[in-house]
């Protein structure tokens, strides 16, 4: 089976459309109500597994030229490992005022950390996610700073380091463990931690 | 904090934050674990403290600007990013890079991948207590930097490669060199394996511990050979071969346990294939033409740029405008020391990157952490975090 | 001390060279290594450049013991107020090099998240170019510093000599904060709602465990 029969598939069942941008590989177009159950179709019914996520990708596509249709897209790279080169993309295209794309974060592990990153960079955000945070900025951080809008020296400044428990302690509800008393490091008088390290 | 298990029993958990600045987290990484006394219970990773915002930066300057920043991505292996970039741009344009070039791309490539793992091992020993095999591991790491210097003019972030062709031709002396650094890589990995492989201390502080299956592994998108090590056989140089990896007679190295102490073996085993590799280069290089003759491509030579009108104009507007990569979205993925380095390219059609986006193959492996460490002791979770070789500028770039 | 005692005498002079000629070969470092510039230290350290040949070879990664804190690599937003605390919780005398493009001026990182260099954050003693430094380019450093602190009073309050240096800080500082508040307080607003209600979600379900 090859890649061009399950596009074909795909097209069948999902009503994807070919991205003509992408002359190089194979690329679907799919509305964002179907993502799930298209990724869930490439991973686990398709001739070739899907089996690994590679790559998850933001675009803002607001200075592009002649562009028509929605300003954002996010394009998901998929490969498989039984079938070495074969690859295929999914791309869902989101509008500024509906910045909503379902998550896939149960289907692929990683696909928690890529999603943070497109929603942290794009502010894209991905429903049934776990655990949307910021990835890579910090926690004081306004706006999306690889918007095309985002000037790219717009320095923003924190005061102090994020103090994580809220987090551990998230993860230990989902191995099982039931938090009785919280520690006292979480209890921090806002000022503090507003001020942290920096003083006047 | 006071917590129940499972079972329903009183535990007292002590939250402990390591990082960002600890010995043992290379560069910036952050986790905070609760600990049952010596044992983690749970944990969580922060990264983000070495986000220098690559992918704003390429998209204000040249395609050719972009080459500099790819170098700060894995800065251990610094002309293995510059070449899997141009890559990635060639293939856009559809040409053949000539058959010099692909040689001794090879040849720097696989010398990258030694620096690159032995930074690794030397690391992940010193991070262990041992400093002798970080000794052993630097002499043939001086030495290739040695060759780099003549090569690149510089030691650590080359810019070697351009977009359809390399900086510059070999020097003269340049396979003697590479022949010599290539013995004394050999000599220290005879050493490495003598300190190390019957090392009682090593083997029970690594071996068994921070094991993944390889479903999981590849759930969490893990490649190279922390991958190889859980025992998949997965290698783009094999599986998607590109400048005739698959002709050169060498074997993908694949681990059997996928702990701690195979992913370290696999990278030393990794070694000895890149040095077979080179060495058939070697023989394979040819005198001929590094660039390709395509001033819309690649900057003209000096010497035709002062001889023909028509090659000072494509040199002129190869630098002051840039060079016009054709419209389109593109992925592409190269094996790179830590695994696939991948990169999203949107372009416009104009002299500037639209958008690129890097897949660094140590974010996927940093996302595991937790589930590498849970159930261990603190004081194995750093010999897992030096085992996964995160470099913290790809990670977070 | 008395005033009397900080005017240079036979005695005191002699005490400084001493105590200067004792820190000054005894430089333990502590590498605030982040990036590119953290490998090239790690040569430093090994066989051929050798960093022992200077008393220095002691890498310390706890900042109570060290005197030279190196920040080598790039300083973000995110890592700012960590560089800040390390500095702070080193005991005097202590000295910070920058190491490399990045933590001298931000190098051709000129972006939304980098540091515009260190002595925005703490005080420098030394600046090394390079992007990264050379290991010879670093031993040069060390040696500039070297004879710096041997110029040095040992009856002076080290703190003053940077006393210049951290206002300056204090008032870029103060400037980026006023920037940032305008900013930065719908987020406030918005990190204090998100952590009450987290707090009472976990009221509520240890009151559930309870019962």
């Amino acid at each position: 089976m090859t890649v061009e029969e399950i596009f074909a598939a795909l097209e069948g069942k999902f009503d994807v459309k070919r991205e003509p941008l992408d002359k190089w590989g194979i690329t679907a177009v799919v509305a964002a109500p179907y993502l799930h159950n298209a990724v869930q179709f490439l991973k686990e019914e398709s001739g070739i597994k899907f089996d690994m996520l590679v790559d998850i990708a933001g675009i803002d596509y607001l200075t592009y030229p002649n562009h028509e249709g929605p300003r954002f897209a996010v394009s998901y790279a998929f490969k498989s490992m039984k079938n070495p080169g074969a690859r295929i993309r999914l791309k869902v295209l989101v509008s500024e005022e509906n910045l909503k794309v379902p998550t896939i974060s149960d289907l692929y592990a990683n696909a928690n950390w890529y999603e943070r990153e497109v929603y942290d960079q794009f502010g894209v955000i991905f429903e049934g996610h776990p655990d949307l945070r910021r990835l890579l900025n910090h926690v004081e951080f306004v706006g999306h700073p690889l918007r095309k809008d985002y000037p790219a020296q717009k320095r923003q400044w924190l005061s102090t380091n994020d103090y994580l428990l809220p987090e551990l302690e998230k993860r230990l509800e989902e191995l099982g463990y039931k938090v009785i008393q919280r520690s006292k490091e979480v209890e921090t008088n806002d000022n503090e931690f507003l001020e942290g390290s920096i003083k006047e | 904090m006071i917590v129940l298990d499972p079972n329903g029993e009183k535990l007292n958990l002590m939250p402990l934050n390591v990082g960002p600045s600890h010995p043992a987290t290379h560069g910036c990484l952050r986790f905070l674990t609760a600990l049952d006394g010596e044992t983690i219970v749970a944990s969580v990773e922060e990264i983000g403290y070495l986000h220098r915002g690559f992918e704003k930066m390429v998209e204000r300057g040249t395609w050719q600007q972009v080459v500099p920043y790819t170098d700060r991505l894995n800065y251990c292996s610094a002309i293995m990013n510059n070449i899997a970039f141009c890559r990635a741009v060639e293939n856009m344009f559809g040409v053949e890079i000539p058959e010099r070039c692909k040689v001794l791309r090879v040849i720097v490539n696989e010398l990258s991948r030694i620096n690159d793992h032995f930074v690794c091992v030397a690391a992940a020993f010193q991070d262990l207590g041992g400093t002798t095999p970080f000794m052993y591991a630097f002499n043939p790491r001086e030495e290739i930097m040695c060759i780099w210097e003549k090569l690149t003019g510089a030691r650590l972030t080359n810019s070697f490669a351009r977009i359809g062709g390399l900086y510059r031709d070999s020097y003269e002396g340049f396979e003697q060199d590479v022949l010599a650094a290539l013995n004394s890589t050999e000599k220290a990995l005879k050493d490495l394996h003598a300190c190390l492989d019957r090392n009682r201390i090593f083997l029970d502080r690594t071996v068994g511990i921070g094991k993944i299956s390889a479903e999981k592994a590849i759930s969490y998108g893990w490649t190279g050979p922390c991958l190889r090590a859980s025992g998949v056989a997965s290698d783009l140089r094999k599986d998607e071969p590109y400048y005739d990896y698959e002709t050169y007679d060498w074997e993908v190295v694949v681990g059997t346990q996928g702990d701690c102490n195979d992913r370290l073996q696999v990278r030393l085993a990794e070694i000895e294939e890149s040095v077979k590799i080179v060495r058939q280069a070697l023989k394979r290089l040819a005198p001929g033409p590094v660039d390709i003759v395509d001033p819309r491509i690649r900057v003209p030579s000096h010497k035709l740029a002062y001889q023909d009108m028509e090659g000072l104009i494509g040199r002129f507007k190869s630098v002051y405008e840039g060079i016009r990569v054709p419209e389109g979205e593109y992925y592409c993925g190269s094996e790179c020391a830590n695994g696939e380095l991948g990169f999203t390219i949107i372009s416009d059609g104009s002299g500037h990157p639209y958008r690129i986006k890097v897949r660094p193959p140590c974010l996927t492996q940093f996302a595991a952490f937790h589930e590498l460490v849970e159930g261990g002791l603190l004081a194995d979770s750093m010999a897992v975090l030096s085992g996964l070789n995160i470099i913290a500028g790809e990670l977070d770039r | 001390m008395g005033n009397e005692a900080e005017k240079p005498n036979i005695i005191t002079s002699s005490l400084d060279f001493l105590v200067n000629w004792g820190r000054s070969n005894s430089l333990w470092p502590f590498p605030y290594g982040t990036a590119c510039c953290a490998i090239e230290f790690m040569s430093t350290e090994v066989g051929r450049y050798d960093l022992s040949r200077i008393g220095s070879e002691y890498v310390r990664f706890t900042p109570r013991q060290s005197d030279v804190l190196l920040v080598s690599g790039t300083i973000t937003y995110k890592q700012a107020p960590i560089l800040k605390r390390i500095y702070e919780q080193m005991a005097e005398p202590r000295w910070v090099i920058a190491m490399g493009a990045c933590a001298c001026s931000g190098g051709f990182y000129d972006c939304y998240c980098t540091v515009p260099g260190i002595d925005h954050i703490i005080p420098v003693d030394v600046y090394i170019g390079g992007c990264p430094s050379r290991p010879e380019a670093f031993f040069d450093a060390m040696f500039d510093l070297q004879k710096k602190i041997k110029d040095e009073s040992y009856m002076k309050q080290r703190a003053e000599s940077v006393k210049e240096q951290l206002e300056m800080i204090k008032v870029k500082t103060a400037e980026a904060k006023c920037e940032a508040k305008t900013a930065i307080h719908e987020k406030v607003v918005d990190i204090k709602d998100f952590m009450k209600e987290k707090q009472e979600n976990l009221v509520k379900k240890a009151q559930f465990w309870k019962e």
